[in-house]
């Protein structure tokens, strides 16, 4: 019998090893792989052109679980995303999938609250089912900035419980179960206070703008 | 009706007697879906009602290079995307100057259409990157002093109230985002008729007509 294969595909347009959501989507994927699992990683803005996105969408049909690791953009899936699975939707009708195939979401966002994700979380429910998937459930997380686009390990402590999340989400699926909500409990609890994250989010910014000599033309307003 | 640069549709209304009222129509069928004209014929004759200048653009035949979450259009050309040469730059300043934006969309998989999306993901330059609490819940600073109202029509092939739901809740979160003064959305079948879809058109969208028709709705 042939190992159980998952597919990761990155929603984020960042460059690879970079973003928050491969963060994400890697460290669920390294567990998923203890388990047994073979693993394969699309990155959404590198699967543009057509062969690539036949790759995928192969590739995902052939998965037993397909793991959509994404930031939020504006409140919802980023349009590379967006439009990857109006596609993906349009493929597996027109080419029914006879693999029985589960999908999971990671939703990351820069606030600090896990529930500016809900809406998209949501959106990848409607997809799941609609695209034929087995919706396995989504995990929301606040404050994604805060990872820095490092593996979840090297932040150390401070994703502790976002480790322990997807230890139980990795558990939940190895064993073919939805993921349990004591998964998104545990990503629900801040790596950093809420005030201190946006403190030190808006001296960031600053920083940034200072070393790029943009500081006294932050608050411009060029469009009004 | 003068056809742009970059190619979209700009409807300039020339009997307008409120040019003071600007609206962004954002069309975001998909190639090859036409079930959004009737749709969008009504709203444009709802909105010449009020008397307020119109600018559309169908999305589908704008090219549009895709966010690249860098955040360079807050600390490396504040306000503007770094991207030149599409219509990036162009969508953002309209919306920012108009007092009503409408998105037309159909509804996918309760969100909006990668059509509309496009363009949404381009428009974060118009807040900052600072921090603010709303209800206790944290967003963006604004940038400007003030932004549009915001209307969005959604269109589904079939009844189906948990896309519903979920594309009101979508609009209602870009709405406190965009930090907007009026938001009104409206939920329709493909396919509904004429009659019935200007009812229900005018009936849902009432605040955001008055709100650009300078009325008390």
């Amino acid at each position: 019998m042939s190992a159980l294969r998952v597919v990761l595909l990155v929603g984020s347009a960042r460059p690879p090893g970079t973003g928050n959501s491969e963060a994400l989507g890697s460290y669920l994927l390294a567990r998923l792989a203890e388990g047994g699992m073979g693993t394969e990683v699309f990155h959404v803005h590198r699967c543009q052109r057509p062969e690539k996105e036949r790759a995928l969408f192969e590739a995902v049909g052939g998965a037993d679980v397909f793991v959509l690791s994404t930031p939020l953009y504006v409140d919802a899936l980023p349009y590379l995303v967006t439009r990857c699975c109006e596609r993906m939707a349009a493929h597996r009708a027109a080419e029914p999938q006879e693999h029985r195939s589960r999908m999971v979401a990671l939703v990351n966002c820069g606030f600090p609250e896990l529930e500016h994700t809900l809406t998209a979380l949501d959106i990848c429910g409607v997809f799941a089912r609609q695209a034929g998937f087995v919706w396995a459930g989504g995990l929301g997380l606040g404050g994604g900035e805060a990872i820095g686009g490092k593996p979840l390990e090297e932040v150390g402590g401070m994703t502790r419980h976002v480790r322990g999340g997807l230890d139980l989400a990795a558990e939940a699926l190895l064993a073919d179960r939805v993921i349990p909500e004591e998964a998104q409990a545990q990503l629900a609890r801040p790596m950093i206070p809420s005030r201190l994250y946006t403190t030190l989010g808006d001296i960031g910014w600053l920083r940034t703008a200072r070393k790029k000599g943009t500081l006294r033309r932050l608050w411009d307003r060029p469009l009004g | 009706m003068e056809t742009h640069a970059h190619g979209p549709q700009v409807i300039v209304d020339p009997t307008t007697l409120n040019p003071a009222k600007r609206t962004l129509l954002l069309n975001g069928a998909l190639a090859g879906d036409e079930t959004l004209e009737p749709v969008e014929e009504a709203l444009l004759a709802l909105l010449r009602e009020e008397r307020t200048e119109i600018r559309g653009y169908a999305m589908r035949d704008v090219p549009l290079a895709h966010c690249q979450g860098c955040f360079e259009c807050w600390t490396t050309t504040p306000g503007l995307c770094k991207t030149e040469g599409d219509a990036g730059r162009e969508i953002a300043a309209a919306l920012i100057k108009s007092d009503l934006v409408v998105i037309l969309t159909p509804i996918t998989f309760g969100g909006y259409s990668s059509e509309i999306k496009k363009a949404m993901d381009r428009i974060i330059c118009l807040v900052l990157p600072f921090f603010r609490r709303v209800d206790g819940e944290v967003h963006h600073s604004q940038r400007y002093p003030s932004y549009p109202a915001l209307a969005a029509v959604g269109v589904l092939p079939a009844p189906d109230e948990e896309q519903a739901r979920i594309f009101r809740s979508l609009v209602g979160r870009n709405a406190l985002n965009m930090d907007c003064p009026v938001t009104a959305v409206c939920v329709m079948e493909a396919g509904t008729p004429p009659p019935i879809l200007r009812d229900s058109l005018a009936a849902d969208l009432e605040p955001v007509l008055a709100h650009v028709g300078g009325r008390v709705a």
